[in-house]
């Protein structure tokens, strides 16, 4: 006889992915209230924060990665210009946050769709070092154009005001990426399952198949790459607003390195490896390799820790961490199988 | 007159650095078919070696270079050996994010062995001399002459020797080579120390100017690529001209124009050129069969 079950639990199954990715958020949204009752560290809140944005931006580089095989090393600088021109938006110009937040994505989109269509012609890997050129040009601006950038000692902004009277304060503003987030999360699955996804999916399959189907390879590349770009815009702008401070040293290769260690590690084409990787990555490092005795002092270990993990992922485990509980239940019932049958025999 | 025959020479010596190291890059991608971002922090690392050999020992800067040279093969053989060869099956998104992890492992390596400060590492001469008003160092002459006959000699060996063949064939068809009795292995792995070496006299080449840290080797790590890109990856010359034209408008644009965006118009530039050749100056139409 089935069990009956509560309604609640009945809509949260009948909606699985949406109802997990709200479920996700609203333990997000919790962890603010842990920090006011003194339970959590101020400090984790900070390091949450800056993960949920890079899950953002690493969301997008997913969707380039893993559907359209391409590899964009500017990720850093187009999450750096959302910065500065969410700060020079903002607080130089005084305009509201929305309408900042659409042109601080719009603008790195255009630049990502120029370079686009310049290096998505000929073969895959030209993207990379075309992005890595364009990361480079932007980070000479960020240094350079002291007039709206303030060159090396860099940029402030402050928490954000939406509608024009809601004054957000710092918890506010952590709720505020959590819902981006989920919406994010929520909009990606959508795009996946749709006549777009299903698209990208024939791509990844086989570009001349995908090609004999009248599926037009360059503007679909074009697309996820411009999507790869307005996430990071977007996670660019976020972090603006929390962490209230930029400066272009914080956005070289190795931050766009790590955005790609986030989605390999975690899982190519999966939503919530995304976010776990983001976790390993940023997490891991911050929250415990730090605090470890020996291994904490030395400069650079996550940065090793990072390129080990990379490499051993791809080689060992190529699908991701995220599917480690998957994989740790089949071996159980392996073994539970194997138990039986010896013991039957016996 | 002479600030024109001045900006020549000053090209000729950057642009056998960038040459250097689009070779190393190049040979790799024609072998393992896979481009290696992690040339320059693998130069970058090896630089930092040769300063410690340096100031350890005291040995004259050009034994030190050679010695440099010897552990970047070492470390090449090391990195093919280790990671490079276990990724054959790897598709090539994936092997280049392997070359990717790797920029992580050195860059992270680097500081932790040698310390966050920039070191200095010497010229191999001192002196300058005057040829029609233009004014070039001892050094510089020295670089120029290195790099040509470096790129003379290997492109040599690649067409007459057996090596060289060994790596062409390698290069065009490596399950055919093997097939062959070519140890396909082994020549990969030469690929990854010679394209080591080659990088770190790149490294050595520019460090009197810009001391050895961290992030010496990233502008010419972009320029090498792009160099690639220019030139077509299909041929082993065609970026090696290429990072000689790059060499070249380089000076030009930071004389003419702005040394401040020389680099980013530079990359402008050679982007634009990308969108009206596609496949590289030299290169041919890669025809796909299914």
């Amino acid at each position: 006889m089935r069990k009956r079950e509560n309604k609640l639990i009945q809509v949260y199954k009948s909606k699985k992915p949406y109802s997990d990715y709200i479920l996700f958020g609203i333990l997000l949204i919790t962890l603010p209230i842990l920090v006011d009752m003194g339970w959590l560290k101020y400090s984790y809140l900070t390091t949450i924060a800056s993960i949920l944005i890079y899950s953002i931006v690493a969301l997008g580089l997913n969707l380039l990665v893993g559907y359209s095989g391409l590899i964009s090393l500017g990720t850093a600088g187009f999450m750096g210009l959302g910065t500065y021109l969410a700060a020079f938006l903002t607080k130089d110009l005084n305009l509201p946050f929305e309408i900042s937040l659409t042109i601080s994505v719009l603008v790195p989109m255009v630049i990502g769709i120029l370079t686009g269509l310049v290096s998505l012609r000929i073969e895959g890997y030209y993207l990379a070092i075309a992005t890595l050129a364009i990361s480079e040009i932007l980070r000479k601006i960020f240094v350079e154009f002291e007039v709206v950038t303030n060159g090396f000692s860099g940029k402030q902004a402050s928490y954000p005001t939406l509608l024009g009277f809601l004054d957000l304060g710092r918890n506010g503003t952590f709720i505020l990426i959590v819902v981006f987030l989920i919406g994010i999360m929520i909009l990606t699955y959508n795009l996946i399952n749709s006549y777009t996804g299903r698209a990208l999916s024939t791509m990844r399959g086989s570009e001349a198949a995908a090609q004999a189907m009248g599926i037009n390879i360059f503007k679909y590349r074009l697309l996820a790459f411009a999507i790869a770009v307005a996430y990071s815009a977007l996670g660019g702008v976020l972090y603006m607003h929390f962490v209230k401070y930029t400066y272009p040293n914080a956005w070289t290769l190795t931050l766009s390195l790590n955005i790609l260690a986030v989605i390999i590690i975690g899982g190519v084409r999966s939503i919530p490896g995304t976010v776990l990787g983001a976790f390993v990555v940023f997490g891991i490092p911050d929250l415990i390799l730090k605090r470890l005795p020996l291994i904490g002092d030395i400069d650079g270990a996550a940065y090793i820790f990072n390129g080990v993990l990379i490499i051993l992922t791809i080689l060992f485990y190529p699908l991701g961490l995220i599917h480690i509980g998957k994989d740790l239940k089949k071996l159980r019932f392996k073994l539970r199988k194997r138990k039986e049958s010896y013991s039957e025999q016996a | 007159m002479s600030i024109f025959i001045q900006i020549l020479l000053n090209s000729l010596e950057t642009g056998g650095v960038y040459a250097l190291a689009s070779l190393g890059i190049i040979l790799i991608f024609r072998t393992s078919n896979t481009t290696n971002y992690a040339q320059g922090s693998i130069s970058m690392f090896n630089a930092f070696i040769a300063t410690y050999i340096l100031m350890g020992t005291g040995l004259p800067a050009f034994a030190v270079a050679i010695l440099a040279m010897l552990s970047a093969f070492l470390v090449g053989v090391l990195v093919d050996r280790i990671v490079i060869s276990r990724a054959q099956k790897v598709n090539p998104v994936s092997k280049q994010i392997i070359t990717l992890g790797l920029i992580m492992i050195f860059l992270g390596l680097a500081p932790m062995l040698f310390g966050t400060d920039p070191l200095q590492f010497p010229r191999f001469i001192y002196g300058a001399h005057t040829i029609m008003g233009a004014n070039i160092s001892y050094n510089a002459i020295l670089n120029i002459i290195i790099g040509i006959v470096i790129m003379i000699f290997l492109f040599l060996m690649l067409q007459k020797s057996k090596w060289g063949l060994a790596v062409r064939a390698t290069a065009s068809n490596d399950i055919v080579a093997r097939m062959m009795g070519i140890p396909t292995p082994l020549i990969t792995m030469g690929s990854w120390a010679i394209a080591a070496s080659l990088g770190t006299l790149a490294a050595l080449m520019i460090a009197p100017t810009s001391s050895v840290n961290l992030s010496m080797m990233d502008g010419v790590q972009i320029i090498a690529l792009l160099a690639c890109v220019l030139g077509g990856f299909q041929t082993f010359y065609g970026p090696v001209v290429a990072a000689y034209i790059i060499g070249f408008a380089s000076n030009f644009i930071s004389f003419y124009i702005s040394s401040v965006w020389s680099d980013s118009i530079l990359y402008v530039l050679i982007l634009i050129t990308i969108l009206f050749k596609p496949n590289g100056l030299f290169g041919k139409k890669i025809v796909k069969k299914v």
